[in-house]
């Protein structure tokens, strides 16, 4: 039995070689225990953390993320008044609205950076997440992990979000704003993102899938 | 500054840039992950800078050409994102217009400078601390993607304002130049490997 009652499960319990992906130091690595990480000792770089709850953290997220972003989908997003000329947009209707009006490139930037991958990152964390809770993986796993990892970057949320932010500042002075339940799913679906994507580290997810597998294997 | 840790590729073992496992150097796939194995990341320095001039072309017209074309009552007028910000300086809306000329202006100025001095440490002709250089990379690779504000600015306006005679608003080419601008720099940053300034700091130690 370990003493690391707070770590997470691993296929080898032994200390382990990590390699720091910054400076490529490399060392041996003790299990870390609940809310602590581990830092380069060359350079400081965290090289993993142990985050509290984190399976059951992202999950959540995951899913209320998923539910965010459909009702971001189907709700209106901003609804505005100039002298009783009332316009108002969802997410799909101003990509669609972009598209016939010259905006091809912004309409595909828009769905792709703030639809697309936003949806499909939620949808590779959940696929792993969910089954991982009772220690088991479907298949595809690993591919499925790298393409959350390789999605993170290219997820703009929080960044459209802004842009939303200064439309309003733009449009305050012009015409009478109405925020819809699309705008509040948005602002919803930012802080549920971070959480599902900080809520977990790769090292961990890639641990558990690793033991996994090793349980699926035929002894 | 005291020695500098042995690498794993001085040791003969590889990270895996996925999933971190650490490999035997005459590994070519990661057990773990199926991922590809190199110890450095693949003609990095090339691909950097090939991404960072693209994004530099991408970035004169992005501040040149008009961002958005309004037509107001038959009067067509373009705007671009220097005149944004101006305009919301003479509202005194101080904030906002530093925000825009932070993100829109500033943070890729100061990214296509970072990637230099990155690329220039990494090739040696340029001495640094190579902490210093890691807070660069880490900054560069978080700040990249905010500069995509503008564009959903963009997006936003045009899809909400369409009012027929009264009013409509047009995407300008400064849009799409300024989302390639964003994509190419985030390619940029992203294929530059840290290590290899770090590298630079170990040669001397090898005989
Ligand atoms: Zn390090
Ligand atoms: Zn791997």
């Amino acid at each position: 039995m370990s003493h690391h009652t707070h770590t997470w499960p691993r296929l080898e319990t032994r200390v382990h070689r990590i390699a720091c992906h910054f400076c490529d130091s490399h060392h041996l690595v003790d299990l870390i225990e609940e809310g602590q990480a581990a830092h380069c000792r060359q350079c400081g770089q965290v090289l993993y953390r142990n985050r509290k709850s984190s399976l059951a953290k992202a999950g959540a997220f995951g899913i209320t993320a998923f539910c965010l972003l459909l009702t971001a989908l189907l709700f209106p997003f901003i609804s505005m008044d100039v002298f009783g000329n009332k316009s108002s947009i969802s997410v799909p209707g101003a990509i669609t609205s972009l598209w016939t009006s010259g905006g091809t490139f912004i309409a595909v930037s828009m769905a792709v950076f703030v639809v697309i991958l936003p949806f499909t990152m939620i949808s590779c964390l959940l696929y792993l997440c969910i089954p991982l809770l009772i220690g088991r993986t479907l298949p595809f796993a690993s591919p499925i992990m790298c393409g959350f990892q390789m999605l993170q970057p290219w997820v703009m949320v929080e960044v459209f979000f802004l842009g939303a932010m200064i439309s309003l500042l733009k449009l305050v002075k012009l015409a009478e704003i109405d925020l819809g339940i699309g705008f509040w799913s948005i602002a919803g679906l930012m802080f549920c993102l971070a959480g599902a994507v900080g809520g977990i580290d790769k090292v961990e997810l890639w641990d558990r899938i690793e033991l996994a597998k090793s349980r699926r294997r035929p002894a | 500054m005291s020695r500098v840790r042995e690498s794993a590729l001085q040791a003969g073992l590889v990270g895996c840039h996925t999933c971190l496992k650490v490999s035997a150097a005459s590994q070519h796939q990661c057990d773990r992950c199926g991922s590809h194995l190199h110890a450095r990341k693949k003609r990095s320095i090339e691909h950097t800078i090939a991404f960072g001039i693209a994004g530099i072309l991408a970035f004169i017209p992005a501040n040149l050409l008009p961002i958005m074309v309004v037509t107001q009552l038959g009067v067509e007028e373009n705007s671009t994102i220097i005149g944004g910000v101006a305009t919301f300086w003479s509202m005194h809306a101080y904030p906002v217009a530093i925000i825009i000329f932070i993100a829109s202006v500033m943070i890729p100025g100061l990214k296509f400078i970072a990637i230099a001095i990155l690329v220039a440490a990494a090739k040696g002709y340029l001495k640094i601390d190579p902490q210093q250089a890691n807070r660069i990379y880490w900054l560069t690779e978080l700040v990249g993607r905010w500069s995509m504000v503008d564009v959903f600015v963009v997006a936003i306006l045009v899809g909400l304002i369409q009012m027929g005679n009264l009013m409509t608003i047009r995407p300008g080419g400064a849009a799409v130049a300024f989302g390639l601008m964003v994509i190419l720099t985030m390619l940029s940053a992203h294929s530059f490997d840290p290590r290899l300034i770090w590298d630079r700091l170990r040669i001397p130690k090898q005989p």
